[in-house]
């Protein structure tokens, strides 16, 4: 089977060149790494020759991880309860080489940025859409770690700027055009109300207020889930400190009461 | 004549025990007549075995009453330095001395702590049961009776003078026997049983949030057991736990491979398997040799104390949040209460009361509650997603960092740095989460 699957990995390699990812395709113990594979596959930009010859192999590994996963299934449940078993971490029986997140531009643990450059640059914004694809394709696969491939990347090395222009500027545009919407209706519905100008609204101490208010529903609010979770937070940072103080409180009358927290 | 004066002593102290425990030591409470203060310890780990020693030493006739006397307690082994000064621990119990640590992030970047350490500081990795037998034979030699016997439960007094009655079962060594049930009288307990606590059931102390603590002791090839001479690792991830985190420990011819949770417990066999697989190319042909697992508690209880009964270590919940942290603050409680008692009751020659205990308790809050606070601040912001711990593992990169977080964790004290560097850790705090966070909106715009 491992040969067959050897195979299969010439062609794959060959006429891409500029592939994202070429999957080590060998033994993969949890089904989810099947499935996984086959939405890579789908996921990459530039794979498209590849596809035919992966989902052909997806089959291949199917009978094999059934036994796998029994015995490993097995060792646990029968050690339980702190029984002194001889039990040999099924490793290197499986004989495993996972598939390993693996691309071109990945050198050493870390992201050669020549390879990214345009026009003389290096092209920030795909150094950061890369790593978020393999933060991605790890959540997905689990990885081990190894001494002799240390990851190094550091993300403090893409510029501070290059994070403002992709992230905090969008953002600043959508918030500061929404406050410009409500502070303009506002401000022409309180003049209509109460007939003060713009000008004379900025001096009352009321109508600062509101100002204050609204500034901050936008910067706070801005999905309607987020009025729940901010309700959480405050709950969760008083939590602890009344969990420290239930010894000092007065005991109630009835069986002792519990401050624990709703998970 | 003497009886006489007792007499209108207890008339006037007969009122006191039922209002509100606030009371302000009245120093009325009469001398023993003719014996010392008898106090029991429940349990013998490290909060027992301190508290024991501390009041043998202080003159008080203390008895120790621990189940299973070469129990091996599933834990993590680890001790800061301080403790080995403070409680004058010879140093071939520790195992092996921890100079180098090794936080993972989940995409597995991996950063290296221990850099500013200086020659003589280590963190100490410790076997249990051999740290738990010591600490007992030092209580016995200090004059407490240790005896081997299960604590059922007890009977609490109706007046403020007369005793406790314990039930236990004594074993007398013997093995596999059903063992003797037995009463004691007491005037004072002290709770040290653990995570379980019986005596904490017995005053109705309350529950609290607990996590599961699972771990795998695996022996490793003795290449592979080098990497881990001095080193233990943390991994943080989703994968490995939803709100803790999974180590690799190394104890004296093995590692300890677990993790933990909270929110999700019954998940845990998944989590060990996840962590067992950001491990795998380290302990690759090792055997597992031993399963273990125990609840590790998240919070002190409502009630650590009642009338002349008081809870100390995992009994009474004072197990840090974040670094998951207990063997120190057990013994450090335990010796804490029992001094309390040792000086209320004048080295054994007054009866004490909820007050002396109170003393405990408040001296306890005054000088651990900010570190469990920033314990719990730094567990409620890092370990709440994949970003954040991303996050945290580049700011443990920091050398600044790394020097505090050992400051404070070996010395138990939360050291105050120089402003100019807090505020840069701030920013770089700031700048790091933002990053994090930047990427994971990244992700979610893939999965689209």
């Amino acid at each position: 089977m491992s040969i067959s699957m050897a195979l299969f990995s010439p062609p794959i390699s060959s006429p891409l060149q500029n592939s994202n990812l070429i999957p080590k395709i060998s033994l993969s113990l949890l089904s989810t790494k099947r499935l996984s594979l086959v939405s890579l596959t789908r996921a990459s930009s530039d794979n498209g020759t590849s596809t035919p010859a992966s989902a052909t192999t997806v089959e291949a590994p199917t009978p094999k991880p059934v036994s796998v996963e029994e015995v490993l299934a097995e060792s646990p449940s029968a050690s339980e309860n702190g029984a002194v078993g001889g039990e040999e971490i099924d490793m290197t029986t499986t004989m495993m080489t996972e598939i390993k997140f693996q691309d071109a531009k990945w050198v050493n643990g870390t992201w050669d940025l020549k390879q990214f450059e345009k026009e003389g640059k290096t092209d920030w914004d795909s150094v950061i859409v890369a790593e978020a694809k393999r933060r991605k394709w790890l959540e997905d696969n689990p990885e081990t770690t190894s001494n002799d491939e240390p990851v190094l990347f550091d993300t403090s090395i893409i510029p501070w700027w290059a994070w403002m222009k992709r992230y905090h500027l969008p953002e600043a545009e959508l918030l500061n055009g929404r406050a410009a919407m409500v502070g303009f209706f506002m401000a022409y519905f309180v003049d209509s109300l109460t007939g003060v100008g713009l000008v004379d609204q900025m001096g009352n101490f009321f109508c600062k207020t509101l100002l204050f208010v609204a500034v901050a529903g936008v910067l706070f609010i801005r999905k309607n889930e987020d009025l729940d979770k901010l309700k959480g937070l405050i709950e969760e940072t008083t939590l602890y400190d009344k969990q420290w103080q239930a010894a000092w409180k007065e005991p109630e009358s009835s069986s002792s009461s519990t401050v624990s927290s709703k998970k | 004549m003497a009886t006489f004066t007792l007499k209108s002593f207890t008339g006037l102290r007969q009122s006191s025990p039922d209002q509100t425990s606030f009371v302000s030591h009245v120093p009325a409470s009469p001398n023993l007549a003719n014996r010392k203060l008898r106090v029991a310890v429940i349990g013998g780990g490290p909060a027992g075995g301190a508290a024991a020693e501390t009041l043998a030493q202080g003159g008080i006739e203390t008895i120790l009453i621990e189940r299973k006397m070469d129990n091996c307690k599933p834990c993590g082994g680890a001790i800061p330095l301080c403790m080995v000064g403070e409680f004058n621990l010879p140093l071939d119990i520790i195992d092996r001395r921890v100079t180098k640590m090794k936080m993972i992030s989940p995409s597995n970047i991996s950063v290296d702590i221990g850099r500013t350490l200086k020659e003589h500081e280590y963190i100490g990795m410790v076997r249990r049961e051999v740290l738990d037998q010591y600490l007992r034979e030092r209580a016995e030699k200090s004059g407490a009776t240790v005896i081997n016997g299960l604590f059922l439960k007890m009977d609490l007094p109706e007046n403020w003078d007369t005793p406790y009655v314990l039930h236990y079962t004594e074993y007398d060594g013997k093995t596999g026997a059903t063992g003797q049930k037995k009463t004691m009288e007491v005037d004072a307990v002290i709770g040290a049983d653990g995570a379980n606590s019986r005596v904490a059931k017995s005053i109705g102390a309350g529950d609290y949030d607990y996590a599961i603590a699972f771990q795998e002791r695996i022996r490793i090839p003795d290449d592979k057991m080098t990497y881990y001479e001095d080193l233990a690792e943390m991994y943080v991830g989703d994968d490995v736990s939803p709100d803790f985190y999974g180590w690799v420990f190394p104890k004296c011819d093995h590692v300890a491979v677990g993790t933990g949770t909270v929110t999700h417990k019954g998940d845990i066999k998944k989590f060990q398997l996840a962590t067992r697989n950001r491990a795998k190319d380290k302990i690759l042909g090792g055997k597992i040799i031993r399963v273990e697992a125990h609840p590790i508690p998240e919070h002190p209880r409502p009630r650590r104390l009642s009338k002349r009964v008081a809870l100390v270590g995992d009994a009474a919940g004072y197990v840090t949040k974040c670094s998951g942290e207990g063997i120190y603050f057990a013994a450090k409680s335990g010796r804490m209460c029992a001094e309390a008692i040792v000086e209320g009751s004048q080295n054994g020659k007054k009866m004490i009361d909820e007050s002396d205990l109170r003393k405990y308790l408040e001296k306890w809050d005054k000088t651990y509650l900010p570190t469990y606070r920033v314990l719990d601040v730094l567990q409620k912001v890092f370990y709440r997603s994949n970003p954040a711990r991303e996050a945290f593992v580049e700011m443990c990169g920091d050398e600044y960092v790394q020097k505090m977080t050992f400051d404070s964790y070996l010395y138990k004290r939360v050291a105050p740095g120089s402003p100019l560097e807090d505020l840069k850790l701030a920013v770089n705090t700031i700048g790091s989460v933002f990053r994090a966070n930047a990427l994971r909106r990244e992700i979610e715009k893939l999965n689209v």
